[in-house]
């Protein structure tokens, strides 16, 4: 069977009281610098293969804003994950939340930010009625949310044909078609200027990732939100409001794929109800390949970016190799089975090596 | 003595940082009781899962009749006759009783699962427990207890040749044990080998007839006859020094104080009618009951849980409604120690020092609502030294603690909030004899700094050990109130008689309507 270990002078009395050193699994054992590492070794593949691959501005620039914006998609999958929910409706909300910034433009005649402000709101509010519906019905988050994203998907060509006559706000606020095009080349410090590379919409994504991880990491309420996911019945019985952090989960998820719609729609230039039609899929994969369980009571925020990357990394690469659409996405498949059965295979080598050696 | 059915020879399992089994061996003889006894962690629960094919061994041979066999899946021990009922309940609460007891293997008709056929068998089983439950009823609704009734009868319903009980009487009442005990004592004359694991030593000593003991991961004593040794020996053989219980401090209450906790007149939607109960500061209440009278459900219905539909709650004299458990902690500093810790208790997949510092986030929150990690290690730390808990770091995961230390994890979290009343509802449930003490002076304690505590327990030895006064619970109604007079063959003649006086009369009206 597996290595018999005696210990040696195996009659000695051992510490009776919890005096047992801590035996933590190794540092490579982590999912995201597995993930880090593939990535690095896939974009260092592609460009032997394609040198075109690392060219900023045709290749990187849109690959990042792209990663960008499902990056955004993937943390708001995460943040209802991190209760154990799902949220089937994060593309729908995203193009709810885009058609209030199109139309503060489009109507109001608001600025950029306003807008933006507008959109994340409208997004805030619908999440959140969400949330509220799970909390006080009981019913499962995958019924509600697909009932919402049915709702949203009548409702949202509906406010778009009724206030638009082709079915898109084309108005664009001062300072859109800049933060469209333009990126750390265009922010320089002196002499020093940034990547042309880095899309200047990531600065939103920075900031999701940053604001999450605070939360998630540092705060009471993040916490309150991993336990509630972790188990639910507990944490009412330890003085957790489950409700209210339900509410709570679901809102933040809402504001984030606005955030991601508003993106999105920066990205293409128009306001239109097809925005966020692709997201869902994206959403869950950023986030479980990033390492949050879909079972609730863990997440990870660096995961979801890195995640994300991943998969975007490996698409543009097929695509500049030449892979048909069909075959890129078997490809994709196979090598997200293979990304996630190497972390499965990591886990299971390093807790034979720290049994060994206790 | 030579019918060995079934002989584990030196086993070794290894978990990251701890050697749970270290060449552990164990003999399993026909009609025979066995008890595997050891403190909490000492590796009785990893046992019975080697044996019965939940983990591998890392070495070490399983010998049925001689032969030595494989277990790859629970699946496989269940064919080779290994019966058992684990330490943490493994029901499917949406199924039925009658379904959950068949469940490994339901009478089926043309490979269709028969229903109506479930239902004779499972009544039976029940019936050996001397369990009157509708098999129909979903498992969801039932107490911990009476879950507990149900496994003990699902592993009966596989008729096996050894079977393992894993501290199957850990939330039973002496009234409920002494049924299970008439079934180990049938199966034992059938030639079954019962394997017993408990932490009440009297019971151990009442129905067993050989021992092994475990410590730390080793047998200390194998496969002895029980006969030879007192409980005294086998508590300093399970402690590996002399274990002396210590008198406690004696305590008074004041009975002109205001009560900290007073119902008066309390109905509630689960049923509860007309009940009235105070507890003073530095006094300890006992609230007994069989299975099912309603006491953990009284106190669910107090903390918000549940609709109260008539009759007054008083905290510190001033009148209540408490909607929540959070509005209990924080608005009245009320804390419940859950009966059922693998649901309601501890956050299995959770690092110890979130399952810890959950009710003291709120204090320790900054301007932001940030916690400084230092802050949470040291209020866990504090009381994982305090405890003595068992842990190989605060990061480990709940879940892969012994039975006890996620009990103590569990009371941690209360003695960290700092609570004004507390409710414990059965404290020590499979804890260890030198743990159990040791809680029992913690409580004792609490109690003697003022603390007002509700106690609810099944163990009769615990009420007398702890509480002033004890009320007796039968059918979500308070029957009476016996003053502790420390003599445990008074105070539980009383008792019996309070529940039995009622209890006849109320279960004949419950069998008339339907
Ligand atoms: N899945 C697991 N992962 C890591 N460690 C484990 C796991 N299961 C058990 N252990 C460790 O193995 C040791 C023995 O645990 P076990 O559950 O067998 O104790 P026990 O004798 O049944 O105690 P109790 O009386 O409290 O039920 C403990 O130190 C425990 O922390
Ligand atoms: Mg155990």
């Amino acid at each position: 069977m597996k290595t018999a270990v005696k210990p040696p002078g195996s009659d000695t009395a051992r510490p009776t009281d919890g005096a047992r050193p801590a035996h933590r699994l190794p540092f490579w054992v982590n999912q995201q610098l597995g993930l880090l590492v593939l990535i690095v070794v896939l974009a260092a593949v592609f460009g032997t293969l394609r040198p075109a691959f690392f060219n900023e501005r045709l290749v990187l620039f849109p690959l990042l804003r792209d990663v960008s914006t499902l990056t955004v998609v993937a943390l708001a999958q995460m943040v209802v994950l991190s209760i154990g929910h799902m949220n089937l409706a994060v593309g729908r909300m995203a193009a709810f939340g885009a058609f209030f910034a199109g139309f503060g433009y489009d109507r109001l005649g608001l600025p950029l930010v306003l807008g933006l402000v507008l959109c994340l709101v409208a997004g805030a509010a619908v999440g959140a009625l969400t949330g509220w519906i799970i909390a006080r019905t009981g019913v499962n988050s995958f019924v509600v949310t697909l009932a919402m994203d049915f709702a949203l998907l009548g409702l949202v060509p509906l406010l778009y044909s009724a206030c638009t006559e082709n079915a898109a706000f084309t108005t664009r606020p001062a300072g859109l078609a800049e933060l469209r095009s333009s990126s750390l080349a265009d922010i320089c410090l002196g002499p020093v200027c940034g990547s042309p590379a880095v899309p200047q919409v990531a600065q939103f994504t920075v900031l999701a990732l940053a604001g999450l991880a605070f939360l998630y990491y540092r705060t009471r309420t993040g916490r309150e939100l991993l336990l509630t996911g972790a188990n639910p019945a507990a944490a009412e019985l330890s003085g957790i409001p489950t409700g209210r952090r339900v509410v709570l989960a679901h809102a933040l998820s809402g504001t984030l794929a606005a955030l991601a719609g508003f993106m999105a729609a920066v990205g293409t230039g128009t306001f239109r109800a097809s925005i966020g039609d692709d997201f869902m899929l994206p959403s869950f994969l950023g986030a479980v390949l990033g390492g949050t369980l879909l079972t609730g009571g863990a997440v990870s925020v660096v995961g979801a970016l890195l995640g994300t990357t991943l998969v975007g990394v490996i698409r543009k690469g097929l695509d500049l190799l030449g892979v048909g659409l069909e075959s890129l996405n078997i490809y994709l498949g196979c090598v997200l089975l293979l990304a996630l059965s190497a972390d499965r295979v990591r886990t299971v080598v390093s807790y034979r090596k720290v049994v060994r050696s206790t | 003595m030579s019918d060995v059915l079934l002989e584990c020879d030196s086993i070794v399992k290894v978990f990251p940082g701890v050697r749970a089994l270290d060449g552990v061996g164990l003999t399993m003889t026909a009609g025979s009781v066995h008890a595997l006894l050891g403190e909490n962690g000492a590796g009785k629960s990893t046992l019975i899962k080697v044996i019965t094919g939940v983990h591998t061994p890392d070495d070490g041979r399983l010998l049925r009749r001689g032969e030595e066999i494989h277990l790859r899946s629970p699946l496989d021990a269940t064919r080779a006759g290994i019966g058992v009922v684990h330490q943490e309940r493994n029901l499917i609460p949406g199924f039925s009783v009658a379904e959950n007891i068949t469940l490994q293997n339901p009478p089926s008709r043309r490979g269709l699962v028969d229903r109506d056929a479930m239902t004779a068998p499972a009544e039976r089983c029940l019936a050996e427990l001397g369990l009157d439950l509708d098999p129909h009823r979903p498992v969801r609704e039932l107490s911990v207890a009476q879950q507990q009734l149900v496994e003990i009868a699902k592993a009966l319903y596989t008729e096996s040749q050894v079977l393992l009980l894993d501290e199957p009487t850990a939330s039973l009442s002496p009234q409920e044990a002494e049924h299970l005990f008439d079934v180990v004592r049938r199966l034992k004359e059938r030639g079954t080998c019962v394997v017993f694991v408990s932490h009440k030593l009297e019971e151990v000593f009442a129905i067993c007839d050989t021992v092994t003991v475990l410590r730390d991961g080793r047998s200390v004593l194998e496969s002895a006859p029980l006969s030879d040794y007192v409980q005294d020996d086998v508590v300093t053989l399970m402690v590996g020094r002399q274990h002396s219980v210590t008198d406690m401090t004696p305590r008074t209450v004041d009975p002109t104080a205001r009560p900290a906790l007073s119902l008066s007149g309390l109905n509630t939607a689960a049923g509860h009618r007309d009940v009235s109960l105070d507890i003073r500061p530095g006094e300890i209440v006992g609230l007994y009951g069989l299975v099912g009278a309603g006491r953990s459900e009284l106190v669910k219905a107090v903390l918000g849980l549940d609709r109260v539909t008539g009759g007054e709650i008083r905290v510190d004299g001033e009148p209540a409604r408490i909607r929540s458990p959070r509005e209990a902690l924080h608005t009245y500093g009320i804390g419940y120690l859950t009966e059922n810790r693998k649901e309601e208790g501890v956050f299995l997949e959770q690092p110890i020092v979130r399952n810890i510092t959950v009710t003291v986030w709120k204090k320790l929150a900054r301007f932001l609502g940030d916690i400084s990690s230092r802050a949470e290690k040291d209020v866990a730390q504090d009381l994982v030294d305090r405890l003595g808990i068992r842990v190989s770091g605060l990061a480990q995961n709940a879940g892969e603690l012994s039975g006890g230390n996620q009990q103590k994890v569990s009371l941690a979290k209360w003695l960290a909030a700092e609570t004004r009343l507390l409710v414990v509802d059965e404290p020590t449930v499979g804890v260890d004899v030198r743990t159990k003490h040791a809680f029992h002076e913690l409580i004792w304690e609490l109690a003697r700094g003022g603390l007002p505590i509700l106690l609810i327990s099944s163990d009769l030895t615990e009420m007398i050990t702890l509480a002033d006064r004890v009320l007796v619970m039968a059918d979500h109604r308070i029957r009476g109130e016996v003053p502790n007079d420390h003599d445990y063959d008074n105070m539980s003649g009383q008792i019996i008689r309070i529940i039995h006086d009622r209890a006849h009369p109320a279960a004949a009206a419950s069998n008339g309507t339907p």
